[in-house]
């Protein structure tokens, strides 16, 4: 148990992942599963951001002086999920102009539905 | 669709500068603290989908066309690549790049700054012509 | 300056995409995308003679700082798959000189070629990195052009196809982040190289944490190449996009990500610590059930393409069964049925499609006796079909003799019999085509000889790619001693 509470934010994270993963599978809604892939994408950031921090250091952001590097968190892990949040963002875009289409085409946005004309049409 | 309401006319008068003005200062201070070019072209993007829903659709389209948009990407785009492609060719032959001044200072870290404000014009009107599909229903 | 070709092709291919979406004019685009990728093309080739001569190439972008900085690396096989790619892509984008005015509707044919040029862009950055989170970025940039690819076609079908994909691609690329975000935890280092020297010295420490990461890796990019279980996303996709897309995304882009896999599986973790976890029976099994399940949904199928897509299916089992083996020449077979699979695979879709043009329907029924209308369009996916089910000399007999003998030297006989059933599946779905095609008299009634004969220019890309299919069966042995 000890394990859970020391490292909370990978614990976070993965309950984050799990939440989102469910909504993503179990909803038939269409704009619900894309609120599903974003959670499931913010909790990795989560993980991978919390991998940099160090404890007791502060932000890296040169106010007047610059100090000792060994005062600073890593930045790194910051700077690579910028990439990964543009990403995310992009598909989310992406996968609403879609749902748009499929309401044009089909006048509902229920998943298992539109499953079911195909199978008809 | 929204009524033209006199009162978000006029405290759009003064908030839309202010919040242009926020967007260009997160993007410039993208090398020193947070920030950078896509949270700032966000915020300048907000600015213009905010003009875009008090003022009507006509306004905007007057000032601000679609293919300029659409011009002002492709440059951008152009001028990423190329600029991308010669910092990491200066950075092996020693070809001239601006400077690498003192830590803390705005012109220091040689291309970072431009490439940002490149990257701002580049994710607003992107992000304003998604918007302006989506609303227009002609996706 | 040879050693830039890698950074040069991929910002060429991005710089002319970006100036086709301010050209306007639709000659000028053709020859704009036309021009880019013949540039591609011939510096692949200088690539591939340089690492011929010098084994491998390692390119560092910024100052040389490996801990950090974007490294490509370009080893033999590498510099034949960057080839095998921009040839491919050049023969396709002939193709569709002609034939993507009428599939995709007027104001998107640039965005057509935009697609494209930016889809080979980031397949050849991800087969070039050798650093984890460049091609993290790569993978991601070219799932979105391959959506945006299936897109183009404005049907039902393609909708549905496309929300599929996109959310099972994103699924794989959030668990391949994750492992990516559990390697850096663990070793502090992003670097390929780097990687593999802290693993070797010090996994022993780490078990569960390696085991996690491998099975993480593997469900994640085997979700995106369309493994066993996870590969729901793929008939749909590939059958209903416009025929040169489907020929792309089924010849080039499934196998990147396997390419990846491999590289990950076998240069970050060596062959000894992989072999040691359980994780490759699983991808063996994995290979083994995807070969034969593949096989039997593609006969019950009564599309043309989805055929064809299925067909996908159980050659990605054949590559995984491959990498599933754990040895040095398994790896070999696997790379190189990537290149034999990508030159066959997208000529029979490009087959396809003109025979789907010209019958103008989908399903297989109206395809009889079309031999006596195209014969020698028929001729040439007889060819296609041939390799596909490991006629001697062509390059799917080749994969299935040396993986036999793999199989052999691993130790693990039964699983011939697995290959040797799947052959044979192969041909009770090809061939039926192949003979109501030629034979059979009531099929021949009534059909005028060559009466829907193709004009040659537009057949000529297919006989490239055929001769070339031939080619690399014959230089077989020499391609997989490189490797």
């Amino acid at each position: 148990m000890e394990i859970f509470t020391e490292n909370y934010f990978e614990t976070g994270a993965i309950i984050l992942f799990g939440i989102g993963f469910v909504t993503l599978m179990l909803h038939s809604n269409l704009i619900k599963k894309i609120i599903g892939m974003n959670i499931m994408d913010t909790a990795i950031f989560l993980f991978f951001i919390s991998k940099g921090y160090v404890t007791n250091k502060e932000a890296p952001i040169v106010v007047d002086i610059t100090k000792n590097p060994d005062s600073y968190i890593n930045p790194v892990p910051s700077a690579l999920m910028l990439t990964g949040i543009v990403v995310a963002v992009t598909t989310t875009a992406f996968a609403l102009a879609l749902t748009i289409k499929l309401y044009k085409h089909y006048n509902t946005i229920d998943l298992e539905k539109i499953l079911e004309m195909r199978e008809e049409s | 669709m929204i009524k033209k309401d006199i009162i978000l006319k006029e405290v759009g008068k003064i908030i839309i500068p202010l919040v242009q003005i926020f967007g260009i200062y997160i993007i410039v201070n993208g090398h020193l603290s947070s920030g950078g070019g896509f949270s700032g072209g966000t915020v300048l993007a907000s600015s213009l989908i905010i003009m875009h829903l008090i003022y009507g659709e006509a306004y905007v389209e007057k000032n601000i066309k679609k293919e300029t948009l659409i011009k002002f990407i492709s440059i951008s785009l152009i001028f990423y690549a190329v600029v991308k492609g010669y910092s990491f060719l200066s950075d092996v032959y020693n070809l001239p790049h601006p400077a690498l001044g003192p830590v803390g200072k705005i012109f220091s870290a040689g291309f970072i700054l431009y490439l940002n404000i490149v990257l701002g014009i580049l994710v607003a009107s992107i992000f304003y012509i998604i918007f302006s599909i989506f609303i227009s229903k002609e996706v | 300056m040879i050693k830039f070709i890698p950074l040069i092709n991929i910002l060429i291919l991005i710089l002319f995409s970006f100036i086709i979406l301010i050209t306007k004019k639709e000659k000028n685009v053709k020859l704009m995308s036309f021009a880019s990728n013949i540039i591609t093309f011939l510096l692949s080739i200088l690539l591939l003679t340089r690492v011929l001569l010098e084994d491998f190439i390692v390119l560092n972008l910024g100052k040389n700082n490996s801990l950090l900085g974007i490294q490509f690396y370009i080893g033999s096989s590498e510099a034949v798959i960057s080839l095998t790619f921009t040839f491919v892509m050049l023969m396709i984008l002939w193709f569709s000189n002609s034939s993507v005015k009428k599939e995709v509707s007027e104001i998107r044919i640039s965005f057509f070629y935009i697609l494209i040029n930016i889809l080979l862009a980031s397949l050849l950055g991800v087969i070039y990195s050798n650093d984890l989170f460049n091609s993290y970025v790569f993978i991601e940039v070219s799932t979105l052009s391959a959506c945006g690819l299936i897109i183009l076609k404005d049907k039902k079908e393609n909708i549905k196809a496309t929300v599929k994909y996109l959310i099972m691609s994103t699924i794989g690329s959030g668990l391949v982040l994750m492992a990516i975000a559990y390697i850096y935890s663990i070793t502090g280092h992003l670097n390929i190289t780097n990687i593999n020297e802290v693993i070797v010295s010090s996994y022993q420490s780490h078990q569960n944490a390696v085991l996690i990461i491998l099975g993480l890796f593997t469900v994640g990019l085997g979700i995106k190449s369309a493994v066993f279980p996870l590969h729901s996303w793929l008939p749909d996709a590939h059958s209903s996009a416009p025929t040169p897309a489907s020929a792309a995304l089924s010849a080039l882009v499934i196998k990147v990500y396997v390419f990846m896999l491999i590289k990950i599986l076998f240069r970050m973790f060596t062959y000894e610590i992989v072999n040691s976890f359980i994780i490759m029976d699983i991808i063996l099994l994995l290979g083994s059930m995807g070969m034969i399940f593949g096989s039997i949904m593609a006969i019950f199928q009564k599309e043309l393409k989805r055929m064809i897509a299925y067909s996908s299916v159980a050659q990605m089992g054949y590559i995984v069964f491959g990498i599933g083996l754990g040895t040095i020449s398994g790896t070999a077979i696997a790379t190189y049925h990537i290149i034999g699979h990508a030159v066959t695979k997208s000529s029979l879709f490009l087959i396809s499609g003109l025979m789907i043009e010209k019958t103008s329907s989908k399903k297989i029924e109206d395809l009889k006796g079309i031999g006596r209308e195209m014969p020698i369009t028929l001729g040439l996916f007889t060819l296609g079909a041939f390799s596909m089910v490991g006629i001697p000399i062509l390059p799917g007999f080749i994969s299935k003799w040396y993986l036999s003998l793999a199989c052999i030297e691993v130790g693990r006989v039964p699983l011939i019999l697995i290959i040797l059933a799947s052959s044979l599946l192969n041909v009770l779905y090809y061939f039926p085509i192949i003979i109501n095609g030629f034979f059979g008299n009531e099929n021949l009634d009534g059909k005028i000889y060559k009466s829907k004969k193709i004009e040659l220019s537009r057949l000529i890309p297919i006989f490239f790619l055929v001769l070339s299919i031939i080619l690399v069966g014959a230089f077989s042995s020499k391609l997989i001693n490189l490797f």
